[in-house]
């Protein structure tokens, strides 16, 4: 049986279904944890509701780009450990890179002539290393994050609040220049679908919230389909 | 009331969280160890451990630099969730942020805490539904669809949901957004940094620009 065949036998879909049973765990115990502070701080109980319902939507765009990745993923490296992996920390190039490296430490390449049982297990290894750094530092040090926090705002919460937005204007600032240059260039396609991404969200909260509120709930998905059909556009007219 | 539930939320998402993402990290490694001893392919430790240094090498560094800058995003609770769950940038932020703003919810309340954990759970749900789904009828769906939204999804999904979160953002701080793309395309452009620092350069460059003008406005509304 060669390494595939192996790699989606049943039992692996058993096995990597007990880590996405874990998160599944956890979700559920936070949704119970902020049902019960909404009934204890007196908030409105719609709004746990409606925060669930937007993150419910507003994942699907994002969850169909997911969908595909997963697909090519799993004739990588099986089923079983593309879904493990995906459900839990993995992003597909991480997983598709930890993958690789498994292999090019056992000196073959991924899923190429020499790929044994064995460097397919050095494979799964370097997946769940590589995810476990993430997981034990967020497991151990995120009560100390918060400490840093509180140490940065100093008590200011209106400098928190700038403080978060600002963390999270960096941090997108740096997602988005990382899709748009690459080797050092300007990625035309995808500095086009950032772009257009970003101007119809701005459109959006401009002129079309004000009016309609209930659309807010939407607008990332919509946006999400602008900047795609906008960046195919392109392809297709240049090619 | 809601200071002192604060706390009581704190230790509660630590009680939750801290046990949840070990256990994780431990049997994520199920898998591996049964394929291992059920076909006895156990390969040579000093292999493992050379792929992962090259894994640490590449990635040891997002291991901090990641949850820390994406703490005051996604708050305690969702920072356990989203290291968890995974698809930070390209989903949880996103969601988190959609709904702090949907609900007018200030950062640091625990209204802030309850709404961001809330839309974090419910994009959690999509991602397990569209990952299981993926894996039940994945490749029939892909061979059906046309090539180019196959192309489209994979391609260009992440970064329009970056641009678009990000112009979420734009539309509220317009000048801090001026550096916080500027500062990592330059770097990126010009200066051969590793990509954890530029990571660095850019979050904390723009909460120190973010300061220079919060203490600028508070001292003009002083005078």
């Amino acid at each position: 049986m060669d390494y595939l065949a192996i790699s989606n036998l049943p039992i692996f879909w058993l096995l990597a279904g007990i880590t996405v049973v874990v998160s599944a765990v956890q979700t559920i115990l936070y949704v119970r944890q902020a049902n019960k502070a909404t009934k204890e701080c007196h908030l409105d109980p719609q709004l746990p509701k409606q925060a669930f319902k937007i993150g419910l939507i507003s994942a699907i765009g994002p969850a169909c780009g997911v969908f595909i990745v997963m697909v090519g993923l799993m004739s990588a490296i099986g089923g079983p450990i593309a879904w493990l992996r995906l459900s839990i920390i993995g992003a597909a190039a991480t997983e598709l890179s930890a993958a690789t490296m498994g292999a090019t430490a056992a000196g073959v390449e991924l899923g190429g002539e020499g790929y044994t049982l064995s460097v397919l297990a050095v494979s799964w290894f370097a997946m769940a290393l590589n995810g476990a750094g993430w997981l034990v530092f967020t497991g151990v040090a995120t009560p100390g994050l918060e400490k840093l926090r509180d140490k940065m705002s100093g008590g200011d919460m209106g400098w928190l609040a700038v403080m978060s937005a600002a963390c999270s204007i960096g941090i997108f600032g740096y997602l988005n220049a990382n899709s748009m240059v690459k080797a050092g260039s300007l990625a035309v396609g995808p500095t086009i679908a950032i772009l257009s991404g970003a101007l119809s969200m701005m459109a959006i909260g401009r002129f079309v919230v004000p009016k309609h509120p209930k659309l807010a709930e939407y607008s990332l998905g919509i946006a999400m389909i602008v900047g795609i059909a906008c960046a195919i556009l392109y392809e297709s007219i240049a090619a | 009331m809601e200071n002192n539930y604060m706390s009581t939320w704190k230790k509660n998402s630590i009680r939750i969280g801290t046990p949840t993402n070990l256990l994780a990290a431990f049997t994520a490694f199920i898998p591996v160890i049964y394929l291992c001893t059920a076909y006895d392919c156990w390969p040579d430790p000093s292999i493992v451990l050379s792929a992962w240094g090259l894994t640490a090498l590449s990635f040891g560094a997002f291991y901090i630099v990641e949850p820390v800058s994406y703490y005051a995003s996604l708050g305690m609770s969702g920072t356990y969730l989203s290291f968890l769950s995974g698809n930070i940038g390209n989903m949880r932020v996103p969601c988190a942020a959609l709904a702090l703003d949907v609900t007018k919810s200030e950062a640091g309340t625990i209204q802030a805490e309850v709404v961001s954990t809330m839309a974090i759970c419910g994009s959690i749900i999509t991602n397990l539904i569209a990952t299981t789904s993926a894996a039940l009828v994945g490749s029939a769906v892909v061979a059906v669809l046309p090539a180019f939204i196959n192309k489209g999804l994979q391609t260009y999904a992440s970064a329009a949901i970056f641009g678009a979160t990000f112009g979420n953002f734009a539309l509220k701080k317009p000048k801090l957004a001026v550096f916080g793309l500027g500062i990592p395309l330059i770097c990126k452009l010009f200066i051969p940094i590793p990509a954890w620092l530029v990571i660095v350069c850019s979050v904390f460059g723009t909460v120190g620009i973010a300061r220079l003008f919060y203490t600028a406005e508070a001292k003009k509304a002083g005078k």
